[in-house]
């Protein structure tokens, strides 16, 4: 539905956004993931028309050459501001008329979306006493009244404390229902909890991307967590020695190792433990997660 | 459509913060503020001015047109400077708040967003300014003489390309920046610049637009539209349409960031 061909964007000289390329296909939910200053912002904000890329393309399909992107799409920025001074509902029917809905449908649809977001109660209040949770819930009326066939969200549920947090993202997979949603992210769990699929932003390009289920296969494996009591450090030759163990990295308080075969490094860890008698005060089979992929990613 | 959207709710945000209120006030002020001063000045001086009992004042009995056109050099003065302020913020304050991402990620066609607000800020200045030079034009003829009608709302009319023009120059400038103040400046520094530039070769710019309030008090004084009030009109109209369509042009190119 939404394709994006190198795009690239440079301020002054230093790309910021590089070559970067993806499609988006309808009803599905994407979480652009990246630590801060990786390029997601200037993506979102070339792909929503605020800014023009340097170069490269973006691609709607079913529209109309020379159309306007913008009727498709709706965007809440990082930080959105309102006129203080207008009240919720007021904003939802300017900016609804200003994407060319008439007045009554404009009306109906902000009373509509109000309800969906949770703060029809607040519709007649100045939107400058609004808390920053009943601001962002507004952002997100006002990026659905035009009913676009996709939003984007630049970082959603980032500022907003941990009840706002939930009741954002619990709209958000309402909304996965009717529309294509692009949120940018910086939290790898909000990431997981919602989207299908994850574009791994560093340093201005997408070094990953895929569907959660195909990342996980990809990027998961399996890793045992050993402790002992004295030093860890003593036992890492033995651990290396093992065939099936990989790699043996330390820990705080553990040493993990990551293996090749599970079933054969538990059997030939626990053989060599009771032979030689380790004094082990933790055993743990686990994963690696996804957090660790993203880590990974950004230091390097 | 669009544009009938964006003006109104300018207008709401008029209401809203009283500009609908003081706007009309400060201009009313600003323009009986000379026809009372020069009236009641014999009677301020008698009773504030500490003179010698005795002194003899007298002052030229003047013109009523003459004081007309006092009225409308304070607009030419203070109300240029008041007009560059409440105009400077139309839209680089928007911009620099951020408002405006919310409202051009909707389809608004660029031209619709700075004509309706460009249309929407000389309503208010300029319903302002008729009222104002309304209430002029009474104490004038009431405590001077009478201007006829016509020749009333020949200045009015003639005068208030003045004053589109200094709008026009500002939101200009408000394409170009986002910082109210910058616009501010370079808006009041360029009618300054015009206006030294009138002064120095006002030989060979007989349709400048600074020219306009000297054509006007002799329109007032022989009751006649001199031709070169209708050339410089011309230049100023054209002027303004110009820079609307340099504005739109200037707001396309640039990035909102």
């Amino acid at each position: 539905m939404f394709n994006i061909h190198n795009l690239t964007k440079k301020f002054d000289g230093t790309a910021v956004v590089k070559d970067v390329s993806f499609s988006l296909s309808p009803g599905n939910c994407v979480a652009l993931l990246g630590a801060n200053g990786a390029g997601k912002t200037t993506t979102l904000r070339m792909l929503s028309g605020l800014l023009k890329p340097t170069s490269g393309k973006i691609e709607f399909e079913g529209m109309r050459p020379g159309a306007d992107i913008r009727e498709h799409i709706g965007y809440l920025p990082q930080y959105p501001i309102f006129h203080n001074w207008m009240t919720g509902k007021e904003f939802l029917v300017y900016v609804g008329q200003l994407a060319n809905l008439t007045k009554a449908n404009a009306k109906e649809q902000a009373d509509y979306y109000l309800e969906r977001v949770g703060i029809l109660e607040a519709k007649n209040q100045r939107i400058g006493k609004y808390s920053g949770g009943m601001k962002q819930r507004l952002g997100i009326a006002q990026a659905m009244i035009h009913r676009p066939q996709m939003i984007m969200l630049d970082e959603p549920v980032s500022s907003l404390d941990p009840i706002g947090r939930r009741e954002v993202l619990t709209l958000m997979e309402e909304l996965k229902q009717q529309t294509t949603i692009l949120f940018s992210t910086h939290i790898l769990s909000d990431a997981e909890e919602i989207s299908d699929s994850l574009l791994l932003m560093h340093q201005g390009e997408i070094v990953e991307s895929g569907s959660l289920v195909e990342l996980r296969d990809k990027h998961q494996s399996a890793k045992i967590n050993i402790a002992f009591k004295g030093l860890n450090e003593e036992f890492i030759p033995n651990l290396e020695a093992i065939s099936d163990v990989s790699d043996v990295i330390i820990d705080k308080n553990e040493l993990i190792c990551i293996v090749k075969d599970l079933e054969k490094a538990r059997q030939s860890i626990l053989a060599q433990a009771n032979t030689e008698n380790w004094p082990l005060t933790k055993f743990e089979v686990s994963q690696t997660s996804l957090e660790e992929l993203f880590m990974k990613v950004v230091q390097n | 459509m669009q544009w009938l959207t964006i003006y109104k709710k300018e207008m709401l945000e008029y209401w809203r913060n009283f500009s609908w209120v003081w706007v009309p006030v400060v201009f009313i002020l600003l323009a009986i503020m000379d026809p009372l001063t020069t009236y009641y000045m014999p009677i301020i001086l008698d009773k504030v001015g500490g003179l010698p009992d005795g002194a003899v004042i007298e002052l030229p009995q003047m013109a009523a047109t003459d004081v007309l056109m006092m009225s409308l050099s304070e607009f030419s003065s203070i109300g240029v400077i008041i007009i560059v302020a409440i105009t400077m913020g139309i839209i680089a304050g928007e911009r620099k708040s951020g408002v405006v991402e919310l409202v051009l990620v909707k389809p608004v066609r660029y031209a619709n967003y700075i004509s309706s607000k460009w249309a929407a800020k000389l309503t208010l200045i300029l319903v302002s300014y008729t009222i104002a030079l309304l209430t002029s034009w009474y104490y004038v003829s009431i405590l001077f003489e009478e201007i006829a009608l016509l020749a009333f709302v020949q200045t009015l009319s003639f005068y208030a390309l003045w004053l589109i023009l200094v709008v026009t120059i500002t939101i200009f400038y408000n394409t170009l920046l986002k910082t109210p103040g910058l616009v501010g400046a370079l808006s009041v520094g360029t009618i300054i610049g015009m206006t030294a530039i009138n002064a120095i070769f006002s030989h060979k710019l007989t349709w400048f637009p600074n020219n306009l309030s000297s054509y006007i008090r002799q329109l007032l004084h022989t009751g006649e539209i001199p031709t070169a009030l209708w050339g410089t009109s011309f230049v100023t109209i054209s002027l303004i349409v110009a820079l609307l369509f340099l504005s739109f042009y200037t707001f396309q190119k640039k990035e909102l960031a």
